[in-house]
């Protein structure tokens, strides 16, 4: 368990600071934004569609390209449970007043609640979507590389939004691995977080306060080394991005065209 | 807390484009602002993004209850840095919590409307409340909860609005199927307000700096 991270279910930013740094797959050699503009259109086509078929098969490819890249698949179920709990937990409660064909009903204070066919096909197909999105999205933060992150930041971005991001992304690491020396000073102490907070209130924020001012006197630190190396404001990141190839190009590009055919073409495909 | 915990792929391309257009607007008007002062100090942004890093932080830490719930701390945000940095520092929050899978990218836009409505209410209600309390637990408390109640009324309205792909109730259905997710949002809410009053004391005895070097009298 490394420094940063808070739980098994949230994705370890060391592990996947160390496969973006040290994964020398094919996909870690793909243009960073060739990988930008896979995701704008893998959200694109899940946007568009509501078909279950088109998630699952977009999802079985998302993950063999996952596999393929050398990532950690274990990892990845492990992280995508949390997504998988939000979906569950907003959508599931929806989806029992789906109209459609009854599967399960019962009454409550006289009131009919059955979950029907339609709702279990809205929860999976939101499911899926939510696993296509999550898997991608961590394929790209682990076959990328941190100064190429921080170039396209630095491109995208204008300033101070920029700053922000690019030293929020420095204190992150600090930020989290305090975060996590206070789980666990709770956890062994017996405690549970919603217990703590109920029981203990108080110290508990004082302790979340404490970790807050340690943070930020770090942050403040690495604020003045940065000044002393002549830092005034600006962090400029000037790392070459490799540009898309011919490759590149034709892979958005055919990918734009399944889009196009998908959700124009296929019948009952287009999403509201 | 008040985050909507949908993922891409729930709302209709229609919904996303608006709500991302919105919250680049204000985002936009909040840079405006920044850099239309004197020069930026350099410590402001230290600060923006040292909160950016905690409030992602504090994003991940769910606590178990009903699917999980977690606190935002964004009220807090408010009250440190001032409305037109806690906008920045709520949209950079949404980007890095999108890229792990917590809220989708196409959320971005309308999480960001929901984290800034709690930041500038947060950061007024704190002000104004300055005029009638000095108690710095009251007012951070305060300011927190009123910030946390209209993030969640602005959460279930733009669920309404936008509709959820592939539902085919009523607004009405969907308030109603809603309302468990705002009782404990609501739970919550009056948990981190307590927390938030604790924390702004606290930092108000041992570093008021932070503070803006006079109770709550923080930065634009």
């Amino acid at each position: 368990m490394s420094a940063t991270m808070v739980s098994q279910h949230i994705p370890d930013l060391d592990l996947i600071t160390s496969y973006a740094e040290r994964n020398d797959s094919f996909f870690s050699k793909v243009s960073p934004w060739t990988k930008l503009g896979g995701l704008v259109l893998v959200i694109l086509l899940i946007t568009l569609t509501r078909s279950l078929a088109i998630c699952s098969g977009l999802y079985i490819a998302i993950l063999a390209v996952y596999y393929l890249a050398g990532l950690p698949i274990k990892k990845l179920f492990a992280w995508c449970a949390l997504p998988v709990l939000f979906v569950l937990s907003l959508v599931g409660l929806l989806a029992w007043s789906e109209p459609g064909t009854p599967i399960v009903s019962f009454a409550v204070a006289g009131v009919t609640i059955a979950l029907t066919d339609n709702g279990v096909l809205l929860v999976f197909t939101l499911l899926l979507k939510a696993l296509v999105s999550v898997t991608y999205s961590l394929f790209f933060l682990m076959t990328t590389k941190y100064e190429h992150f921080a170039g396209m930041i630095f491109r995208i971005f204008p300033s101070p939004l920029d700053q922000i991001f690019l030293m929020a992304y420095r204190f992150l690491f600090l930020t989290l691995a305090m975060t996590g020396s206070m789980l666990k000073a709770v956890r062994s102490r017996g405690g549970g977080l919603v217990r703590s907070i109920r029981m203990q209130g108080r110290i508990f924020a004082e302790v979340f306060a404490l970790v807050f001012i340690r943070s930020f006197e770090r942050a403040e630190r690495v604020h003045t080394a940065m000044i002393a190396r002549g830092y005034h404001g600006s962090y400029a990141a000037g790392t070459a991005i490799p540009r898309p190839g011919f490759v590149g190009y034709g892979v958005l590009g055919a990918f734009s065209l399944i889009i196009a055919i998908v959700v124009w073409m296929v019948p009952n495909t287009r999403g509201w | 807390m008040a985050h909507i915990h949908l993922e891409d792929g729930s709302f209709s391309i229609f919904w996303v484009i608006v709500w991302w257009a919105a919250a680049v607007i204000l985002v936009g008007i909040s840079l405006y602002l920044l850099r239309s002062g004197e020069k930026t100090d350099s410590r402001k942004i230290t600060i923006a993004a040292f909160c950016t890093a905690a409030a992602f932080a504090i994003f991940q830490i769910e606590i178990p209850v009903a699917g999980g719930v977690h606190l935002t701390i964004t009220p807090l945000v408010g009250i440190l840095t001032g409305p037109a940095a806690g906008c920045l520092v709520v949209f950079v929050v949404n980007i890095m919590a999108a890229a792990v899978g917590h809220g989708g990218w196409s959320m971005i836009g309308a999480n960001t409307l929901v984290n800034i409505s709690e930041v500038l209410v947060a950061f007024c209600l704190f002000s104004v409340l300055g005029k009638i309390t000095k108690s710095p637990f009251a007012r951070a408390a305060a300011a927190t909860f009123g910030a946390l109640v209209c993030g969640t009324i602005v959460m279930v309205g733009i669920i309404i609005i936008s509709g959820v792909q592939g539902v085919t109730q009523s607004s009405a259905t969907i308030l109603a199927g809603l309302s468990l997710v705002v009782a404990i949002n609501l739970a919550v809410a009056a948990l981190e307000a307590i927390i938030t009053g604790f924390v702004v004391t606290f930092l108000q005895k041992v570093r008021p700096d932070i503070l803006g070097g006079k109770q709550g009298n923080s930065g634009r």
